[in-house]
């Protein structure tokens, strides 16, 4: 066992840089997070919340930086689901397993478990087409989950959701985070999303961390950026527009 | 002086600008289509095909396809053979209308039709299906599933578009030759039997396997050309209309392209 191994880290991210064109997106991002932890990456639209996720998924390459991850077992739950429109909700989660080359029992008997946790049994032979918005996000939920991940990211689970269904949402990602002991990231910018869910939360702006630290001291902080995020305020360093 | 020496500039350069930028264009999309032609033949040889998908996109591109091969078949037979009967009969040369009206059946109209047809049903459905994937984020959720996009979702429609094409052209071909029975007998009153023995006369082995052959590369263009217009094509809903229209522009033009080249590198004076 290697040194950070020791430390339980799941996944480190060193100096990462992004750029699309002329325009910097991330300017050297370095965080880590640890098995059984929920960070919270927080900013304002356009801040490269989704790029950090890309990267991690590796859906795109990094000009600069190094991205350790201590497992393979990686997930990822799309803000807008993304299921197979052409496969019904079982055929998905299905997919997920391919690599897992398990009997076809064995992966009945684990999709009906994963299924069942996001109460949607009576929906395995649906389409995602004939499933309203929530069952599809818990159909994404279930389908990145299903591999028992060691390493999970939520790309805005909760935006555009009405207020209860958000609530249903965050519930998910605390129980998955209980069961599962995965290293999470959740990336939101809704308020009730980062202080119920997460554990530490991360600030972008400008491509820069500004402010790391527990959601409870977020609320109290004195820091500019945190504040005004916080508080939802037109005034402060952060310009939008 | 100088704002003329500008706008001259400008008047020669959009144009020579305009040029560049549409042949760099031209040449990326055919290096993509070399690359993903490349891992789809590579995941084929290496036995990583799904059956059940392939039976699926058969049906899609084959069987649904019938229907639309027969119309269009069947008024190219018709058109193709009245035109030549008439002409025949004027030189006295009737006996030869089944061997002129099957060999260009067989030859040109038959895979020319199918590849036609299937491009404008098939080639546009795949490059719209592909590109609403790729907006939705579907194909970066197979990314994330560690599910290779050209294995799960080219591999099944390229094997499906090279095993139905050939059996949609071999019927193209014979629907335009009931056709051409049809009008040659009305037209010119050929009876069936001196037209199906011109064509028994006329038509070569040789002349099936550059049918097939041309079918295989119809085939291969439509599909890799769609798959591969789809598999890059980010945006909005606007840009599914833009994939769909390049998918049959391009699928079209290679079709017409690739039909002389095989013609002219596979014809031998009888």
């Amino acid at each position: 066992m290697n040194e950070v191994n020791k430390n339980n880290l799941m996944l480190e991210v060193k100096n990462l840089k992004k750029s699309f064109g002329n325009r910097e997106i991330l300017k050297g991002i370095s965080f880590s997070i640890k098995a059984g932890e929920t960070v919270g990456i927080i900013g304002p639209s356009g801040c490269g919340k989704s790029t950090i996720l890309k990267l991690l998924c590796n859906l795109i390459e990094p000009d600069g930086g190094e991205i350790i991850k201590y497992s393979n077992d990686i997930s990822l739950v799309f803000q807008g689901s993304a299921l197979l429109n052409s496969l019904t909700v079982k055929e998905n989660l299905s997919l997920a397993l391919r690599n897992k080359h398990l009997s076809k029992r064995e992966e009945a008997e684990i999709i009906a478990e994963k299924l069942k946790l996001v109460g949607l049994s009576n929906f395995a032979n649906s389409y995602p087409a004939q499933l309203s918005g929530g069952q599809q996000k818990r159909t994404s939920f279930a389908r990145a989950i299903v591999i028992d991940p060691k390493i999970i990211f939520y790309d805005e689970p909760t935006t555009g959701l009405d207020p209860i269904l958000s609530t249903i949402i965050e519930d998910y990602i605390i129980t998955l985070s209980d069961q599962l002991r995965a290293a999470a990231i959740v990336v939101t910018h809704q308020l009730s999303t980062w202080t119920r869910t997460t554990d530490r939360l991360i600030l972008l702006h400008a491509g820069e961390i500004k402010w790391q630290g527990k959601p409870q001291e977020a609320l109290e902080t004195a820091d500019p950026y945190m504040r005004q995020f916080a508080l939802s305020s037109r005034d402060g360093p952060i310009l939008v527009g | 002086m100088t704002s003329i020496k500008t706008k001259s500039l400008n008047i020669i350069g959009y144009p020579i600008h305009s040029l560049e930028n549409n042949l760099m264009g031209m040449f990326k999309h055919i290096g993509q289509v070399l690359i993903i032609y490349y891992y789809t033949l590579k995941f084929i040889f290496q036995g990583k095909i799904d059956y059940k998908e392939t039976f699926k996109q058969s049906y899609m591109i084959g069987v649904k396809s019938f229907f639309v091969v027969s119309i269009t078949a069947l008024f190219t037979g018709f058109a193709m053979s009245l035109q030549i009967s008439r002409e025949l009969v004027l030189f006295g040369a009737d006996t030869a209308i089944g061997g002129v009206v099957s060999l260009a059946l067989i030859r040109e109209i038959g895979p020319i039709t199918a590849g036609v047809m299937v491009a404008g049903r098939v080639g546009s459905s795949i490059a719209a299906e592909l590109t609403t994937m790729m907006i939705t984020e579907q194909i970066d959720a197979l990314k994330v599933m560690k599910i290779n996009p050209i294995e799960y979702l080219v591999v099944p429609r390229y094997m499906a578009g090279i095993l139905m094409m050939p059996i949609l052209s071999i019927y193209a071909m014979a629907v335009g030759l009931i056709a051409g029975i049809i009008v040659a007998q009305v037209a010119a009153n050929v009876q069936p039997a001196t037209f199906l023995d011109s064509v028994q006369q006329t038509i070569l082995d040789r002349d099936f396997e550059v049918h097939f052959l041309k079918s295989f590369i119809n085939a291969t263009i439509i599909i890799i050309f769609s798959c591969n217009i789809g598999l890059h094509t980010r945006g909005g809903a606007e840009d599914v209309g833009i994939a769909t229209t390049r998918a049959v522009v391009w699928s079209m033009t290679g079709i017409f392209i690739a039909n002389y080249i095989v013609t002219a590198l596979t014809f031998i004076p009888r």
